[in-house]
Parts: structure tokens; sequence; C-alpha cells
């Protein structure tokens, strides 16, 4: 048990060693150096939203728009309340050389997506948890234990109503930012083809830090879906997947 | 009230960046002909195209043209607002009657603005004495070999067959016809390879007398831009249509010939043109030059003088111009490292098609941050292009922008490193990333996910349990109270077990009586629990027949009849049972209860 505790204690103390050295090197404008640092965390299977919102702040100044975007993108999904992390997203996608136009969004995803915009997928999950334990609690004592009184018939009603809720809102967080398959195109020359094909028509010209839903792929093609609903094949490498 | 200070403000603000904008008062005047041959008794269309980014565009000066009647036609005018800028143009239309043959130039038209004289492209147009426009070369590709005239025929025409690369051709197609058709002519474009095409699109159809025959002409026109150097070829146009049939035509006076008697479908091929493309001259030709051609100008412009230092200064630089404007590039940046940090906010572009030629305004939008209070300077940006008409490079420049940077409270110089407030946090609104994190905070492994999460898995899982073991007990209780002889059978054996423990508690001599009791009624009250009948009826006798029934091992039915006969015996006679006696009837007694637990009472 002593020695497990002190591995966890040293390599805590590694990490945060690391992540001091990638702070000072971009302090130094070394951000080539303080990428590689905040990298070596990351290569010991460790995340944190401060350690994604660096690395994409020494990118950005590094002059790569798209793995900017990439990391600040990783550190919003890790602290989707945290106002530097939306600020500098918002700032660096400004930068992009194609700016997404005629983008509709379905009303009721938008709707959706500005309710658990802010909060953790871990929040609204254990939201739910409690939700359910209070319902499965009303539920003993009405079905269990026998208590048919009114005071329990209406906690059931509420907390089923407050169930559905928060479970509908937390399926919906899982289902739109971890299953739906989201990547950032990281290349400058990024053209996007007709086909899986790069003797197909281009279909267009993107930019790095644009962001594209992954539909499908084929060999080394990626099916895409850009914002404003326009569609087409990129090369794998040209993207990165968050 | 709240709606009139809305409007005053846009208003207001509409004006300031009209007024922002109005500093540089760029002009364009274009003027073109629809042709540059006309007969003396036609007319040609003097389009003169006045654009610009102000609000308010001079009218054009028409100089007397003594071998012309002019007669106006009228005028229209275009207004857009985009990326901040406003863009103006108004059409002038002008017939010109000739009075006299010969070729004349149509120069000297101009606006004046703000004591400044701005000149438009000077053309030619020629006016044939006999009366028709018509040249040597078209008057013989208008007669077949056979010495008729032709009823249809496609002409590929470009005006320059030597352009340097990226100057802009124009391609015209004209569809000459003299005979009735019908329906909608099917046009296959010609093929344009080693050519960027851009369509100019479709001319008025009009009327032209050649052969002493008359041609209705539909006119198209294309701008195409030479890739590459060298030799190229514009292909072959085709079209279709439906023509009336020689045969119809004879018979005009048929009232029904032209309803059904059906046309003829006909397909006619255009001219191959061949265009012999130059390189642009070494000679003069700038380190930067980024292969932009055309005529272009340049100017730059900031939304505010006077700015706090780390604040955005959003600086508009717009090249104008005709020419290929997709191909204007951005231009090169002065160094200005130490007074501005210099991001890309956006490109846009509007093409225009004045005059059969393309050209228009591309604006690059950049964010300056100054870094330092004081008086600064954004110096001329420049931008260079090869204009073919002079066969020069020409060089074009903004004109520098004088800057006032103001200290904002608490300002402390510090290199590089964005600006910090005197709380030591940066700004929510500053328009510069926010710093880096000090703290690398909550870590968790990559790829995380509290769903998967086994303490998660647990708090949910934990009360679905219990309530589904409460239902269930609810439900086994409910089924007990509703069958007696089930509950009496489910919980025969846990009272035989019961009463064995008590019994082994007393299983001494001075209560051997007592022991016996409990040996006989265990037994007893288990076969009479799992049967469901009252214990105090039951005899050994019965027991026997009972258990028989029941396909009991004739053995185990033995065994519970010595048994009972015993205790029944040794409660009787309880002062001769030994220890030994008593432990070895509590064994048997055990023993049985496991044997009758495997015979079925049911």
């Amino acid at each position: 048990m002593f020695t497990y505790i002190l591995i966890f204690v040293s390599t805590v103390s590694a990490q945060t060693s690391l992540f001091k050295e990638g702070n000072k090197q971009y302090e130094q404008k070394e951000y080539a150096k303080a990428i590689e640092s905040y990298k070596q965390i990351l290569n010991n299977n460790i995340e944190s939203a401060a350690l994604y919102f660096n690395l994409g702040n020494a990118y950005f100044k590094n002059g790569d728009l798209g793995h900017a975007v990439l990391y600040y993108m990783k550190a919003k999904r890790l602290a989707p309340d945290d106002s530097a992390i939306r600020h500098n997203l918002e700032f660096a996608q400004r930068f992009s050389s194609v700016q997404m136009e005629g983008v509709e969004l379905n009303p009721v995803t938008s709707f959706l997506a500005s309710l658990v915009d802010s909060y953790k997928l871990s929040f609204l999950a254990w939201t739910t948890s409690f939700v359910f334990i209070f319902f499965m609690f009303t539920l003993i004592l009405r079905f269990g234990m026998g208590y048919n009184i009114s005071i329990v018939r209406v906690g059931i009603v509420v907390t089923l109503l407050f169930l559905l809720v928060t479970s509908g809102l937390t399926t919906f967080k899982y289902r739109y930012e971890y299953l739906t398959k989201r990547a950032v195109i990281i290349a400058e020359d990024s053209t996007v083809y007709t086909g899986a094909s790069e003797q197909s028509d281009v279909e267009l010209e993107a930019a790095p830090g644009l962001i594209v839903e992954i539909l499908s792929e084929s060999s080394d093609f990626y099916n895409v879906l850009f914002e404003n609903k326009r569609r087409g094949w990129i090369k794998k490498g040209l993207i990165a997947e968050f | 009230m709240y709606k009139k200070s809305l409007l005053l403000i846009l208003f207001l603000t509409f004006c300031i960046l009209s007024k922002v904008h109005a500093d540089k008062n760029v002009f364009n005047i274009d003027v073109s002909l629809d042709r540059d041959t006309i007969g003396m008794d036609e007319q040609a269309v003097l389009q003169i195209i006045v654009s610009g980014d102000s609000q308010n565009l001079p009218t054009p000066h028409i100089p007397t043209f003594s071998m012309f009647d002019i007669e106006t036609r009228g005028r229209s005018s275009n207004f857009s607002y985009n990326n901040g800028v406003v863009e103006t143009s108004v059409t002038y239309n002008y017939l010109l009657l000739p009075k006299r043959p010969g070729t004349f130039p149509i120069d000297q038209i101009s606006a004046v603005y703000n004591n400044k004289r701005y000149k438009g492209n000077k053309l030619n147009l020629t006016v044939l004495q006999d009366g028709t426009t018509v040249s040597n070369d078209l008057t013989k590709r208008a007669v077949n070999a056979s010495g008729k005239s032709k009823d249809y025929f496609l002409e590929a025409i470009v005006d320059n067959k030597n352009p340097y690369v990226n100057e802009q051709i124009t391609l015209t197609l004209k569809f000459y016809i003299s005979v009735q058709f019908y329906g909608q002519p099917e046009l296959t474009e010609p093929t344009t390879t080693g050519f960027w095409t851009e369509l100019i699109g479709n001319k008025t159809p009009y009327s032209q007398r050649i052969n002493n025959r008359q041609y209705k002409i539909i006119e198209r026109k294309y701008a195409l831009f030479p890739t590459q150097i060298g030799e190229l070829e514009i292909g072959r146009a085709m079209i279709r249509t439906t023509v009336q049939s020689k045969r119809q035509s004879r018979r005009r006076t048929s009232l029904f010939g032209g309803l059904f008697g059906g046309g003829e479908e006909v397909s006619i091929r255009s001219n191959l043109v061949k265009i012999k493309v130059k390189p642009l001259p070494q000679n003069g030709k700038p380190d930067d030059f980024s292969g932009t051609i055309g005529r272009f100008t340049i100017s730059s412009s900031v939304n505010k003088k006077t700015i706090e230092a780390n604040q955005p200064l959003s600086v508009t630089i717009k090249i104008s111009g005709k020419g290929n404007i997709k191909s204007v590039a951005e231009p090169k940046m002065p160094k200005l490292d130490e007074q501005f940090r210099i991001y890309k906010a956006s490109t846009s572009e509007n093409i225009s098609k004045a005059g059969n030629k393309i050209g228009g305004t591309k604006i690059f939008e950049e964010v300056f941050i100054p870094k330092r209070p004081g008086d600064i300077e954004i110096p001329a940006i420049t931008y260079n292009y090869f204009d073919p008409a002079s066969k020069r490079y020409k060089h074009i420049a903004t004109k520098p922008i004088k800057l006032k940077v103001t200290k904002p409270e608490g300002y402390v110089a510090s290199g590089d490193v964005p600006y910090t407030a005197p709380n030591l946090t940066i700004s929510s609104n500053a328009r510069d990333i926010q710093y880096i994190k000090e703290n690398i905070g909550k870590t968790q492994p990559i790829g995380h996910l509290v769903l998967h999460d086994p303490l998660y898995i647990f708090v949910n899982t934990v009360p679905l349990l219990i309530f589904a073991g409460m239902i269930a007990v609810r439900v086994r209780k409910e089924k007990f109270a509703g069958d007696v002889g089930l509950a009496r059978s489910k919980a025969a054996l846990r009272e035989a077990k019961r009463r064995l423990t008590k019994a082994k508690s007393i299983a001494h001599t001075n209560s051997a009586a007592e022991f016996y009791v409990e040996i006989y009624a265990a037994v007893t009250s288990f076969i009479a629990d799992k049967m469901n009948i009252s214990p105090h009826g039951l005899t050994i006798d019965s027991i026997k027949t009972l258990l028989t029934e029941k396909n009991a091992e004739p053995e185990l039915i033995s065994q519970i009849e010595e048994l009972l006969k015993h205790s029944d015996f040794a409660r009787y006679a309880s002062s001769s049972m030994t220890q030994e006696n008593i432990n070895a009837d509590l064994d048997k007694a055990q023993n049985i209860m496991v044997d009758m637990s495997g015979v079925s009472f049911e």
C-alpha cells in the first residue's frame, strides 16, 4: 500500500514539474519546447483541462492554428464552464482563413446544446444518479414497503419528471460530445474532394481550425460534414479527432 | 423611443463608417461599347460605369463627339455594403449614331471629384462606308462552298490572340441565324484547357445584315485567363437547335406547315481558336511580385486613429481594379514586430464584369494590436502588379497612417507579454488569447469517462437491487398470505430445525421427556406442514401411509417409525434413557430431517 502511495505521489510530482517546465518555456517564448513538455505529460496517459489549455496556447503562439483549436476543444470538453478556454477558442477560431457561412443548425439540437454546453458530462451524470436514487427511494416506499400515501405518489411523479429531464440531457451530452466523432482540420493545405480519391473533383478548400463531423471512412479518407452542411472527403492525416 | 434611439445610433454608425472610408475616395470609370464596328445605318451603345466607395459618385463628363449624334438611354445605380465598405456604381447608357464613316476614338470621358480628374479608358469605334458592318472575313464565312449564303453559323472570336500569361482575353461566341428556329438553342461550351474561365454573360440578341441577308445574332462572352505559357487552343463550341426545314419553308403559305410540319434539328460548330501566350518580361520584375496582372489601386483604412495599448485595431487593405481579382495575393506587411502584434482576420472579394472585363475589389482585414503607448505609424503597404497595357511592372502603395496609442490605466511595459491589468487578471474582453494556467489542476487518465466508472455503476445499481429485493420480499409475503399450505410447506424445514435446535439444547437425562416431546413434534410437524394437515390427528400408521403415498424410501419410513415409537416410549419412561440414547436419537432425528427434505410432498 505504502509503495502504491509512493508511486502515485512521485507520478503526480513528475507531472507537476513537467507542467511547470512547460510554463517556463512558454514564458520564454520557446513555444515548441513548451509543446514538447506538455506532450510528455499526455504520453503518461494524464490529461487535464489546464494542460490542454496551455497546449492550445503554445500551438497558437507557435502559429499552428489547427492544433490550437484542437486542444482548446479538448480543454473545453473537460471544463466547459471555464471562461478562459471559451475565450481563447473563440479567439483562435476567428483567425481561420475560411469562415463557415450559411450555418443552419437544427433549432432543437441548438437548444439542447445550449442547455448542456456549460456543464461537464460528469456533473450531469451524477445529478441524474442522485435523482435516480431519490426516484428509487420513492418507489421502494410505495411498492416495496406499501406506503400508498399522497406525498409518496406525488414524489414518484415529480422525481420521475426530473429523472427524464436529467437523463435526457445526459444522454444528449454523451451522444453530442462523445459518440459523435468530431475533428479539427490541422493541415494548411486541406483539399476536400467529392469522392474518396485525389482524382475526384475538388469540393472545397478547407483551412486549419475548422471543425468537422466524421461521417464515415474509406481507405485513407474520411467523409466529413462541415458546420455549414457541406460535405466531402478529406485525407485522414489532415485532420485530428478530439 | 428606444426604436428611434436605435435607428439614430445605426444611422450615426453608418455615417461614421462611411466617413472613415470616404477618406480614400477611390473611383473607377469603365467605358465600353457593345460593338467596335458598325455601319452607317446602325448604332452602337456606349456604356459608362462609375464605381467607387463613396455614396456621392461624380457624374461623368461626355465630350462632344463631332462624328456621332448622342442620345441618352438612361442610368441605373447599384449599392452594396460589404465588410464595412460601401460600394456604389452608377451605369450610364448612350446611343451613338454615326454621321460619317471612319475610325474614331472614344476617349476623354472623365469625372471630377475634390478637384481631381478621373479618366475613363480609351476605345475606338469604326463606322463603315457602305452601310454594312460586315468585314470581308465575315462575308466569306457567311457563304458556303457552293457560293450560297449560309442559313446559320457559329463564330468564336477573341480580342487578343497573343496575351501575357494571366492576362484577360475576351472570347465571344456569335450565333448567326437567318431562318426561323424553335425553342431555346442548346449550347455545348467550348473547351478551355489551360485557361481560368469566367462567364461574362449573354448579350441581348440583335440583327445584322450580311450579304444582303438579315441575320439574328445571339452573343455570349467569356473572360479567359491563360494559366500557362505557349500555344493554347480554345475548342469548338456547338449549338443544337431546331430550324425550319427547307421543304417546309417552300410551303410557307401552308397554314399548318409552321405548326405541325416539324422542324429540322441541326448541330452547328464554331471554329477553333489558337492563342499564343507569352511570358511576363523578366526586366524590371520585382522580387515580391505575386503574379497579379491588370490595372489596380490600393488603399488602407483603420477603424480608429486613437487607441489604447493592447486593444485591437481593425486595418482594412483594399485592392481594386481590372484583372483576375482572385489572383490578388495578400500584400506583404512591413516589419512591425516592435509596434504591433498582427493577426489575419478575414479576406473577401467582390467580382465585377463591367465593360466585359473581369475586375473588382479584394479586401484584406487585419487586426493590429499596439504593444506600447505613443505615436505610432503604420507605414505604406505596397503591392506590385504587371500592367499589360503599358507592358510594365507597377508599384502601388497605401498612404502611411498615423496612430495615437494611449496608455491604459495600470500599464506596465513588459516586452511581448500581454498587458496585465493592475489586479493581475487578464480581462476577458482583451483581444488576445488569455494567458496560460499556472497549475495543472485536476488530472485524470486520458479518455476517462464517468459513465464507465465502477463507482458510478455501483451507485446506480444498488438502489435498483434494493428495490428489486424489496419487491420480491413483498410478492413472496403476499403469495404466502394467500396460500397457507404453501406458507406452511416453505416454513416446514425451518420450524423442524428450530425444534431440533431446542431439543439439542435440552439433550440431557434430566429433561429426557421434554427432549423426546420436541423430537416427536419436529418430525410430525414437518410432515403435517409439508402436507398442510393438522399434526394433532397424525398417528404413526397414518404417517407411514402418507409417506408411502408420497413414494418415500421404505428405509426412511421404517427409520421414522422407529424414531417416533422410541420417542413415544421415552416420553413416558424417560428415566430409562441414557445420555448415549439421547445423543443417538438426536443424530437420527437430524438425519431423518435431511432425508425427508428429498421427499416430494406435493
